[in-house]
């Protein structure tokens, strides 16, 4: 595929990091095409949140370089945090001092005004804030919660808080939503119907697919429940210390890499989970990323761009 | 159980019991001081207090002036103009201090240190450094609650979480709008609490300079009628100056609840 391509959102290549004598992230090469939904998979340690830290552009890798696909249509490095990337975390999802609505329209305050023009320009400010308002409503009747408008953050129930953290990253149109376990402190029932919501986000890309148009949402969603990532993603990478690294004549390990990259079945937001289509990768993932007794080569389940359909 | 709920109603009928046993404590003292002394004038009975107002609010004849109004001006200019300079500086300092690490490399150590210094054990130094006019209870209280006031607000920025700083970033925001709108936000109730503990200090600082230099103010008035044992003019002073306290502290809470009304419930 041509890096080029409007199609690629992000690229990592030959992503090395480490602190200190710590070596975390070896060799990662990962590259995410617009309009996916990776889950993003291994054992505790094994630097999924680094990763994610790197392509937010808060902590950039020691070596290598995270490319991302850019207003102009190439693909350029991350150098730092910027509106491209939105991120939901799980916990201090939003700021505790604006209600619902403000949570989502501050994004569009800070990407398109500045303090001088708040403070000179008040009346012109007054009206974008109306608009910004306005469409913040529209994104929260989108995540269902038009009714929690005027909610303060503690007044909402955990599930509610993402929805409107996912709202808050999504009015700003990024090229890739990064979720860090955003499901992970949520009771189940919870999980699973925001789990379903993201699946109609998924919808929306297909049949943007299928007008011929550019997929609006790219996502990558780091979890440690594998069949969160089997279900709502159409892929799945699995990051892992435990791999054969003696045999690429490393001393030690040099750090969690890639070890599994593979499509998954995609669902509809209607369709019920059904445990036993998870089985067979479930059981390849364990086997590949977390499994301590199994350690085969880095590459035997990375075959997302041999299998994928292009 | 500890910290079992009661109430409201007898919350508020404990809190009126607790003051009517003060006053009926203080009456019963003046009756037994005045049996044993009719002439008595250290613990003044309530027709006596109730003099000590009228002479208070009366016109002096020397100076022409109602003494309460002139103490007041002058106590409370002295008091705001003081506060308001060691709150603007704490804030200034405190957020630089937790936004950038040089700066809180540079500062800390000294402010850690001035903080433990009692203003009004240095009052000598402000005398020779500012003199002895207005600027010296300004400085003096200025001095005495900023340093306390900036490590509370440092600490608090440095609470600041940092996933929420980062995604200010990805929501497009420079590093002024990060500090100006979204740190300055968090921080700012958490000032108005700090705040509200300082009230007593920077009164306790305002009062011992105007008690030792000061020729009007409150501290003047009650060491000057100490020294003549007129305390009925005494307490009615204290009175005056816990009801001041008291106010400061509900008109903060009162700005806290209004411009920060998310603040108490999210502290849980």
């Amino acid at each position: 595929m041509n890096l080029a391509s409007p199609e690629l959102s992000l690229h990592c290549r030959a992503v090395n990091h480490w602190f200190g004598r710590k070596k975390v992230l070896f060799d990662i090469n990962l590259r995410l095409r617009r309009g996916q939904f990776l889950g993003l998979v291994g054992p505790s340690g094994c630097g999924k949140s680094t990763l994610l830290r790197g392509v937010v552009g808060t902590h950039l890798p020691r070596e290598g370089e995270i490319l991302i696909h850019s207003s102009g249509g190439t693909l350029v490095p991350v150098m730092g945090p910027g509106r491209d990337r939105g991120i939901v975390y799980q916990r201090y999802c939003l700021f505790p001092f604006l209600t619902a609505l403000e949570n989502v329209a501050l994004g569009l305050m800070l990407d398109q005004t500045s303090i001088p023009f708040r403070l000179l320009a008040y009346p012109r400010w007054c009206r974008m804030r109306k608009e910004h308002l306005q469409q913040a409503a529209e994104f929260l009747e989108k995540v269902r919660l038009a009714d929690a408008a005027h909610c303060y953050p503690h007044e909402l129930s955990g599930g509610m808080m993402q929805r409107v953290a996912i709202a808050q990253a999504l009015i700003m149109k990024p090229e890739i939503i990064l979720l860090d376990e955003p499901f992970g402190a949520l009771d189940e029932g919870t999980r699973e119907d925001l789990q379903k919501w993201l699946l109609t986000l998924y919808q929306e890309n297909t049949r943007a697919i299928q007008r011929g148009e550019s997929p609006p949402y790219t996502l990558i969603i780091v979890t440690h429940e594998l069949t969160e990532a089997i279900y709502v993603g159409d892929r799945m990478v699995g990051m892992s210390q435990l791999w054969d690294w003696k045999k690429e004549g490393h001393p030690e390990c040099p750090g969690a890499t890639v070890v599994y990259d593979k499509p998954c079945p995609i669902f509809e937001p209607q369709d019920a989970k059904d445990y036993q289509s998870f089985a067979r990768q479930r059981d390849e993932v364990r086997r590949a990323a977390f499994d301590p007794k199994v350690i085969m080569d880095r590459n035997e389940y990375v075959t997302y761009w041999k299998d994928a359909p292009v | 159980m500890i910290r079992r709920p009661i109430q409201p109603l007898t919350a508020i009928a404990l809190g009126i019991v607790s003051l009517a046993l003060l006053l009926g404590g203080y009456t019963w003292l003046a009756h037994r001081q005045h049996v044993q002394n009719p002439d008595d004038t250290t613990i003044p009975k309530w027709s006596q207090l109730m003099d000590g107002v009228v002479t208070a609010f009366k016109v002096d004849k020397r100076s022409g002036e109602r003494w309460i109004v002139e103490d007041i001006k002058a106590t409370a200019g002295r008091y705001f103009l003081g506060l308001g300079v060691g709150l603007v500086g704490a804030l200034v300092i405190g957020m630089l201090m937790g936004c950038f690490t040089p700066i809180e490399a540079f500062c800390y150590p000294p402010l850690s240190l001035l903080a433990k210094i009692p203003p009004t054990a240095a009052m000598a130094v402000f005398f020779v450094l500012v003199g002895t006019e207005l600027n010296m209870y300004v400085a003096m209280i200025a001095f005495g609650v900023l340093p306390t006031l900036a490590l509370t607000v440092y600490l608090a920025v440095k609470e600041f979480p940092e996933e929420l700083q980062f995604k200010a970033y990805t929501l497009g925001a420079s590093h002024t709008e990060v500090i100006c709108s979204i740190i300055f936000h968090y921080v700012f109730p958490k000032l108005l609490d700090a705040a509200r503990f300082v009230i007593g200090p920077a009164l306790v600082y305002l009062i011992a300079a105007e008690m030792l230099v000061g020729d009007v103010g409150f501290g003047y008035r009650i060491r000057l009628q100490s020294k003549l044992l007129n305390m009925s003019v005494v307490y009615p002073y204290l009175a005056f100056l816990a009801a001041f306290g008291y106010a400061m502290d509900y008109g903060l809470r009162w700005l806290q609840r209004k411009w920060c009304p998310w603040f108490d419930k999210a502290q849980g």
